[in-house]
């Protein structure tokens, strides 16, 4: 442990707790004094501090102990007061002000980082002027009345020889009403030490020249003398003294040491202080201040001491004193309630014993001042004196301390006294102060850093000058404490720079906040980060530092976390900010905007050109696979442009990226906003590279230029020997946005290239609200990027991707199909032109083209570009017919080819048709790709393709079902039952006509359809069902085949329109090929010939022709293919017979013929076995009755083979109509007998037919069904077939239809 | 429920990645940044006081004002800091340790990365739950 009269706080309480003299002057002294520019307090106190004597003292005990150094405070009368409180704040506020200014210089510097501030000593951190204000804040609160030692332990009365009656002048200066109040109300003695000085000023001296050279003190000025004389007669011989001063004439004094240099800032630098004073002036007053401190003042507090000690052992030490003291202030408690305890004055014994304690704490005997201390201490408490309860406190810390032992004591002692003051309110807050200045440099000498820093921080009180002070000593102290508590430091930085911007000391604050960045350098806390940049670069801007003040400002426009108003109020700050600057600033990578980099996507366009921004978003390998078949096989293409541009192109470039030159290279980015609030950027544009390349190309870096554009006013252009043109070789597309909050915007920006050479895209910039320039460099950070359509290289650099070969310029073709409706119905059919550009003056040839949904969308024929829709599509005379349908069998080709001789160049566009048919409902991509070849055979690409992309959403509109039964009194006919449903929200539709593909099959309607659907439009959600015939013509065989073939599409058409009877043609050509393709997709895998596809045409209602969708000229076509007979067996039979008859019952019982017919629509031969069930009440009969299932086991009895559930439930599904009606025919009418044979077998041939007799026999008159019958068949299974047998059913059983035959009783 | 607080989940290497103002008290402007500031200044004193215990609720170690910091530590190091203005020692515990099973949960997460940021919802809206529930 150090010795704590080292320590600064010993230095300060050998400073500040010193035996004070108070100083009675007359004006004329202090005009003697002035002339040196000096006062006399000034003059003196240089000399009142004593490091070298040697004075014996003896206090309380015997043994006496030397004092080596020793220091007076001189104070003038006037001085000796409290401390006007608003004097000693703007005293303080001068300070800081001061110091700041100073520090002005060193706020443009980069802040220091944290790393080199950790391990400084304290004397390097804490900035110098801490101790000063330190100072000054404890001199607020000096000569208060309940401390001792600020209380004058003597007076020095100054007289001038000049003054008239200097004896009275002496006795004067002493009058009670000119003294301190702290002598005058009681608090201490007035009785106090006294001690004359008389000052001669040389200068004024009589006219000869006297010289103090070498007859101090003998020779002296007479007039002088002559009063020392009487001073001493008067005042007693040891207590006066003469000074003479100003004794060089010239005042031409100069010194090295010039003790008053301290004083030198505030008068004039002309002038010199003491300038008068020589250097016998200087020993002289000297000499007398030593003599004032050794001989008077220290023997007088000894003295003092011994009497006091003495009184106090008499009055208070012993238990018997103690005893009645405890018993006296007990009975004294109830008096005392004054908020500051009861007044003591100097007789008081507890002044006296205070004053002992500071004595012997001045005179540096700690023990003595500490047991004394103790023993008032415990009285100021009882008597519930506070305030001078924490002063002793106070002191008895201070004692401990400079004892250096029971540092526990001396904290609590500290504590005890710092909580008592703060206690008292606001008369205590001062001393709460100083004593908690006193306690932290305790703390410090003893290196608690931390535990000062906690003291720090409860001193520092609502006055935010002092507590911004008092916060940075505290960070200070975080710092310096092991380990360095850099959180704490940073925390309380912040805090003490907002004290000091609240009090305008804006550079204070700046330099808190400047050490603070260096510690929450790169900090995830966002709030702290925002706040801390945000404020330094704020109070940069108002010190005019505004560069400084824009890179604090950066660091907070990313702040997404704060709420709107403050992300308004940085924005608002940093552009202010920006604007107040006058320049524009660029910053690499700004933080605001947020640039996707994994948005980056460059567009080119090499052989591959896109008729859409859609089209080249389209992934490329489905372009490929869709190209697959049109483009030159890669091989030989490649080799083929190698060879020709061998020469060209090297190695080197051969992985670059082509674009030609003419042609924008295009560049997608995304801006994000991470803020709540708007912002607007403006010119976005592309920072690009681009050298022309010299023929030789192994020279390229000689050859070859960079011209970077770096702005658009100011262009750095270097010219090459080949290239001096003036323009640019390339231009830039610049893109004004504005985002809005949280919002990201893709950008599209384009470059030009004018001329062939090596384009390079370096980076993108722009304008943030037109103040800032934000860079960014995409190669700067080697992120992947997602280059869209980068060539077939794996191990590209991304540096490449951006890099571009320039090529000459080459034909391109524009493609554009119109009107294509990005919503349709499904089923709308339309006419549609592809139109074609090649805007260069080079022709291309070859053309070729490929649709990815041809159900979707056909290629018409050229004539068709003349042809009106939809009347083109009506049915015309047979021989018209069979022209137009020569034309079918290029349909189904994947590729198709325009026709040679077609070649576009310059304005007139190719125009094409197309037919587009909304197939089914849901959102289709649509591709169309288009190849041709270069004109001219010299260029590098030989063939270029045209991309073009649609999205298109189909809509449902009508559904239309079909399900076909057999007829069942009619062979070979089929009931057709047509279900239609709008489901649509809002459309009507106009139901115009149904057909049938086939020559076999034949449809016609039922009833005339004006009786099902009178009002011939069908309405949103409606569902209208309707049946139809169909009847097979028995051509299957042929027909067959040509179904399966999309050539023939001749069939039977059923206009459901009751007043126009036109008719479409569905053999036409967009029909007949969109069905064609409906065939294969909607292909079943049960491949029956015996299906029918049907074609469904209605039209949009005209009603609603106003509806942006429905064009009247539109057409709604619905095929629907394959559709086959439900419940088909592959037999098919009739029952024929008189239905009426008229029979006598009285002569006989009736007996009717029957035939069945019986034909086979298989392709195999089968047997067939009718059963036929006489009775009703036989087992067939009855179960089949109840259970419809059993019906099936019943045939089964008769050794079938069992049949699959499927057909079961098929079968069964008609069958309850019958049972019904039966069950009820079973009770009413008597039974009948089938006569003949019960069973008969025949085995039938394909596609013939067969009849069998059969009689029944009636006995009485009535209705009868004669339906309990039964078909069993079976197939006899061909040996090739084997593998379809699966799936066919190879045998089966037929109940018998119902037959009514009506039977009267003829007269 | 106390009138203000702030709960921050404090990674190894000091970087926030979960904060929640969970006090019922008005949101002030400054509040957050304030808040930020107290306990980014009171993990010197978590270091500290970490190694000298073996319990992982540290209890009160900080304070500003009226504004106290409470602090849980894990096994890992992970810190969770909730600044209260309310004295509820035994409710910040179980604070506390319910909010440990969570993170424990989202540690199990194989797709979390520890040290990132919490982005979970749901591992907000337990947090605040929990909040309302004990604090």
């Amino acid at each position: 442990m150090v010795d704590p009269a080292t320590t600064p706080l010993g230095k300060m309480l050998l400073d500040e707790i010193t035996p004070v003299v108070m100083v009675l002057r007359t004006p004329l002294v202090e005009e003697s004094c002035g002339k040196n520019g000096i006062s006399l307090l000034q003059m003196l106190s240089p000399f009142c501090n004593f490091s070298n004597i040697d004075v014996p003292v003896r206090t309380a005990s015997d043994q006496p102990y030397r004092l080596h150094k020793f220091k007076l405070r001189l104070v003038y009368e006037s001085d000796i007061r409290h401390p006007n409180l608003e004097v000693a704040k703007e005293q303080l506020k001068q300070v800081i002000t001061r110091t700041g200014e100073k520090e002005l210089s060193e706020l443009g510097s980069d802040p220091t980082e944290i790393s080199d501030v950790v391990g400084r000593s304290e004397s390097e951190i804490l900035p110098s002027w801490f101790q000063l204000f330190n100072k000054e804040l404890m001199h607020t609160v000096s000569f208060s009345e309940h401390e001792a030692f600020d209380h004058p332990v003597a007076c020095l009365l100054v007289v001038s020889s000049e003054d008239e009656q200097p004896i009275n002048r002496f006795i004067d200066l002493f009058n009670t009403n000119k003294l301190p109040s702290l002598l005058n109300d009681g608090a201490m003695d007035p009785k106090i030490l006294k001690h004359y000085l008389l000052v001669h000023d040389n200068q004024d001296g009589p006219s000869e020249k006297y010289s103090c050279l070498s007859c101090y003190p003998v020779v002296v000025h007479c007039a002088a003398s002559k009063i020392l004389t009487e001073m001493r007669s008067t005042f007693g011989p040891n207590d006066c003294q003469l000074l003479c001063i100003n004794s060089s004439e010239d005042g031409r004094i100069e010194r090295e040491d010039n003790p008053w240099a301290s004083h030198e800032s505030d008068a004039s630098p002309s002038k010199h202080l003491g300038s008068f004073l020589n250097n016998d002036d200087f020993s002289e007053i000297k000499d007398v201040m030593q003599e004032l401190a050794s001989k008077h003042i220290i023997p007088y507090m000894e003295q003092k001491i011994r009497v006091l000690n003495q009184q106090v052992s008499a009055t208070r030490k012993g238990f018997r004193n103690q005893l009645k003291n405890l018993w006296w202030r007990k009975g004294k408690e109830e008096t005392s309630d004054s908020p500051n305890g009861p007044m003591y004055t100097f007789s008081s014994i507890e002044s006296q014993i205070r004053i002992l304690g500071d004595y012997a704490f001045m005179l540096r005997d700690y023990e003595l001042a500490l047991s004394n201390y103790r023993l008032i201490s415990t009285d100021y408490k009882l008597d519930k004196a506070w305030k001078r309860y924490a002063g002793v406190q106070e002191m008895m810390g201070l004692a401990y301390f400079m004892l250096d032992q029971s540092r526990k004591e001396a904290e609590y002692c500290m504590e005890n006294a710092f909580t008592t003051y703060a206690k008292i309110g606001s008369s205590g807050q001062q001393n709460a102060t100083r004593c908690g200045l006193w306690w932290v440099e305790m703390l410090k000498a003893r290196h608690q850093y931390k535990d000062a820093a906690t003291v720090y921080f409860r001193i520092c009180g609502e006055e935010p000058l002092h507590s911004a002070v008092m916060l940075e000593q505290a960070s200070y102290c975080y710092l310096l404490s092991k380990p360095p508590m850099l959180h704490k430091y940073g925390f309380h930085l912040v805090l003490s720079g907002d004290r000091y911007k609240k009090c305008d000391q804006i550079n204070h604050a700046i330099r808190t906040y400047r050490s603070a960045v260096s510690v929450y350098k790169g900090t995830t806390w966002s709030h702290i980060k925002d706040h801390v940049h945000f404020h330094i670069g704020q109070w940069y801007a108002v010190l005019g530092m505004h560069d400084i003040a824009v890179a604090h400002m950066l660091e907070v426009l990313d702040c997404s976390h704060q709420s709107k108003t403050t992300q308004e109020l940085f924005l608002r700050d940093f552009l202010q900010v920006v604007q107040k600057t006058g320049k524009t600033f660029e910053v690499v990578k700004p933080r605001l905007p947020i640039i996707n980099i994994s948005s980056l996507k460059v567009i080119f366009e090499d052989h591959r050109t896109y008729a859409s921004a859609e089209a080249a978003n389209v992934r490329e390998s489905l372009w490929r696979s869709l190209e697959e078949d049109m483009i030159p096989s890669l091989s030989t293409a490649r080799s083929n442009w190698l060879e020709l541009q061998s020469k060209l192109i090297t190695k080197k470039f051969e992985e670059s990226n082509i674009c030609v030159a003419g042609e924008p290279v295009k560049v997608d980015i995304e801006f994000k906003n991470p803020l709540q609030i708007p912002i607007s950027i403006s010119n976005i544009s592309l920072i690009c590279e681009l050298s022309t390349r010299s023929d030789e190309m192994e020279s390229d870096s000689n050859s070859s230029t960079t011209e970077l554009q770096n702005d658009e006013e100011s262009k750095l252009l270097t010219t090459t020997g080949e290239m001096n043109s003036d323009t640019s070789s390339f231009t830039l597309s610049e893109v004004d946005i504005s985002l809005g909050g949280a919002e990201t915007i893709l950008v599209q920006l384009m470059v030009t290239p004018k001329v062939e050479g090596i384009l390079k895209i370096v980076g993108v910039r722009w304008r943030l609200s037109g103040s800032l320039v934000g860079v960014y460099n995409f190669e700067s950070n080697l992120v992947k990027k997602k280059i869209a359509k980068g060539r077939r290289k794996v191990k590209s650099s991304p540096s490449n991707d951006l890099k571009f070969i320039v090529i000459k310029s080459l034909p391109k073709l524009e493609g554009l199909i119109h009107p294509l409706p990005e919503r349709a119905y499904a089923g709308d059919l339309r006419h549609l032109v592809l139109e074609l550009r090649n805007q260069s003056d080079f022709s291309v040839k070859n053309l070729k083209m490929k649709v990815s949904h041809p159900r979707f969308l056909s290629i018409g024929d050229r004539d068709d570009m003349t042809k009106e829709f939809p009347a083109c599509l009506q049915k015309m005379t047979n021989a018209e017919q069979s022209v137009a349908g020569g034309n079918f069998n290029k349909m189904p080709q994947a590729v198709f080819s325009f026709p040679e001789g077609i070649s576009i160049q310059g304005e007139t566009p190719l125009l094409w048709p197309l037919w587009y048919r909304a197939a089914v409902p849901g959102k289709i991509s649509l591709s169309i790709t288009i190849y041709y070849e270069m004109g001219d055979v010299s260029s590098v690409i030989k063939y270029r393709l045209l991309r073009m992309h649609y999205n298109l959403e189909v809509l449902p509109s009508l559904n239309a079902s079909f399900q076909i039964s057999p007829w069942s009194s009619r062979l070979q006919q089929y009931l057709v039952r047509m279900d239609v449903v709008n489901q649509t929200s809002s459309e009507n539709f106009q139901i115009h006509q149904l057909s049938s593909v086939g020559h076999q099959w034949e449809i016609s309607l039922l009833q005339p359809f004006d009786s099902i659907f009178p009002s011939e439009s069908l309405f949103a959600g409606q569902a209208l069902s309707c049946f139809f015939m169909l009847k097979n013509r028995g051509e299957s065989t042929t027909s067959s085949d040509d179904t399966s073939s999309p050539s023939c599409l001749l069939g039977r058409d059923v206009s459901l329109q009751g007043t126009a009877d036109t008719l479409f043609d569905i053999s036409g050509s967009p029909l007949a090929d969109f069905h064609a393709h409906e065939r294969l997709l909607q292909s079943v895998s049960q491949d029956d010939t015996n299906t029918v596809d049907f074609i469904f045409i209605s039209q949009p209602s005209k009603s609603d022709s106003d509806s942006g969708i429905s064009d009247p000229q539109h057409l709604f076509s619905h095929h629907t293919c394959h559709c086959s007979i439900l419940g088909k067996t592959p037999i098919t039979w009739l029952v024929d017979g008189p239905r009426t008859l008229h029979h006598n019952f009285n002569a006989s019982f009736c007996e009717v013929n029957l035939k069945m017919t019986i034909y086979n629509s298989s392709d195999a031969a089968m047997f067939v076995r009718v059963n036929t069930f006489d009775s009703p009440s036989s087992s067939g009969q009855t179960s089949e009755a109840t259970s419809p299932r059993s019906a099936v086991p019943s045939g089964n009895q008769a050794g079938w083979h069992d049949v699959p559930v499927l057909t079961d439930i098929k079968v069964t599904s008609q069958l309850p109509l019958n049972q019904v009606k039966r069950s009820s025919l079973l009770e009413s009418v008597s039974p009948f007998i089938w006569s003949g044979s019960s069973a008969s077998s025949v085995r039938l041939q394909p596609m013939s037919t067969t009849d069998i007799a059969m009689k029944v026999c009636l006995f009485s008159p009535g209705t009868y069904d004669l339906s309990n019958y039964a078909l069993n068949w079976k197939l006899l299974t061909i040996s090739g077939q084997g593998n379809e047998g699966e799936t066919r059913q190879s045998s089966g059983s037929c109940p018998g239809y119902p037959y009514f035959l009506t039977v009267l009783q003829a007269s | 429920m106390a009138t203000t607080a702030c709960f921050i989940i404090v990674s190894r290497n000091e970087i926030p990645i979960y904060e929640a103002e969970v006090g019922s008290a008005v949101k002030r402007e400054d509040a957050a940044q304030l808040h930020q500031f107290i306990l980014h200044a009171a993990l010197d004193i978590v270091q500290d006081l970490a190694w000298t215990t073996s319990a992982m609720f540290l209890k009160a170690i900080d304070r500003f004002n009226d504004l106290v910091v409470s602090v849980y530590v894990t096994a890992g190091h992970t810190r969770f800091m909730l600044l209260h203005d309310s004295r509820n020692d035994d409710g910040i515990k179980s604070f506390f340790q319910e909010v440990h099973e969570l993170y424990i949960k989202i540690l199990l997460n194989p797709l979390y990365l520890p040290g990132s940021r919490i982005t979970s919802s749901h591992f907000d809206t337990k947090v605040r739950a929990l909040a309302r529930k004990y604090l």
